[in-house]
């Protein structure tokens, strides 16, 4: 239960809901090491639940105050303000965090990706070459694991993929 | 092998000459053409097999490393090819010297080439982990040449719409410089 925050001074419980919150947004969580002298095990796990579902609930719903609030009945009013604060300060992240997840579901994701230009110069067919090659590598995140993907174009290929490129971004672009 | 060939009309060597730059085109030798054009001049068929290597060799070394014609034809010259077959073998050399460089360009070796992107956009508009999504997502399929000479990888991707505009223009600059060149 939170009324369990009740337990920390106001500052240091704002430092701990930071640090749900990244641990939300897969960053580092907060450790329970620092904290095991408030709480027991069963404490800890039990708090450390019902705030990221708070600030879960919270950004999945676009709650408003009030809603905010009534979850977190039981709790000192500084507390509460304190925790209402962090929630709006980092509800955009939150929500990208969500987001991201959303995008996870069923398909792998790019993660990043770099490019390298190069000049063919000479080959075993032919000792002269001079063809621009565009290598494209691209990081994919699936089922949490990163997998690279290689890829090579000359000059035609790489005008064929930003074309089809184009068109779709037209498509996104109208969306907004 | 020069001396094979200086048994065959300088008419016939640059009909020859045709069928080989053909094969090396990729576009086939008409075996059967091949065996009438050496028939006058007896060769058997190791005469044959011999003369189409030799000439597929001159024509194509001579494409890798850029000859021209009339280096190309001093240099036979030396090796005792006679002047007329020289000239025959020079002329189809130089009409389809570019097409020949174009062919062996073509043919150099390529990692992973870019056969076919397909796209589509998807407007995501709710999930189990966000209510109200409202973003745009775009799948793309990309085939690539797998290492092994016929296969295709294909990947399948899902790119936010963030990450797509950062790849499409970083895409273009990468063009931009490669059409500099």
């Amino acid at each position: 239960m939170v009324d369990l925050l009740g337990r920390l001074a106001v500052a240091e419980s704002v430092t701990l809901c930071h640090r749900v919150v990244d641990g939300l947004c897969g960053r580092e969580p907060p450790h329970r090491e620092d904290y095991s002298t408030v709480w027991s095990l069963e404490e800890w796990v039990e708090l450390l639940h019902s705030l990221t579902a708070i600030f879960r609930l919270a950004a999945l719903n676009n709650s408003s105050d009030e809603e905010v609030l009534a979850e977190l009945s039981g709790l000192g009013s500084s507390h509460t303000e304190n925790v209402l604060k962090v929630l709006r300060a980092r509800e955009e992240e939150i929500r990208r965090a969500l987001l991201d997840i959303t995008n996870f579901i069923s398909s792998a994701m790019l993660q990043d990706f770099d490019w390298q230009l190069k000049l063919a110069l000479s080959s075993d067919k032919i000792s002269s070459l001079h063809i621009p090659l565009l290598s494209l590598s691209l990081d994919l995140r699936e089922d949490g694991a990163l997998r690279s993907v290689a890829m090579e174009m000359n000059r035609d290929e790489l005008n064929a993929l930003i074309s089809s490129l184009e068109a779709a971004n037209k498509v996104v672009l109208q969306l907004k | 092998e020069i001396s094979t060939l200086a048994k065959l009309s300088s008419v016939k060597m640059k009909l020859l000459c045709a069928q080989v730059l053909k094969d090396l085109l990729g576009e086939g030798i008409d075996y059967d053409k091949v065996a009438k054009l050496t028939a006058d001049a007896k060769f058997e068929s190791g005469d044959v097999k011999a003369s189409v290597a030799v000439l597929g060799f001159i024509l194509s070394s001579a494409a890798k490393h850029d000859v021209d014609s009339e280096s190309l034809s001093s240099e036979l010259q030396q090796l005792g090819l006679p002047k007329e077959h020289t000239t025959a073998l020079c002329k189809s050399y130089e009409d389809k010297h570019s097409a020949l460089q174009d062919k062996l360009k073509e043919t150099s070796l390529r990692l992973g080439r870019l056969e076919a992107v397909s796209w589509r956009v998807d407007y995501t508009l709710s999930s189990s982990e966000l209510r109200e999504v409202n973003e745009p997502v775009i799948q793309l399929k990309l085939q690539a040449q797998g290492a092994e000479s016929g296969s295709t990888e294909t990947t399948v991707v899902s790119v936010s719409a963030d990450k797509f505009r950062v790849l499409l223009t970083e895409l273009k600059q990468a063009q931009a410089m490669m059409n500099a060149l």
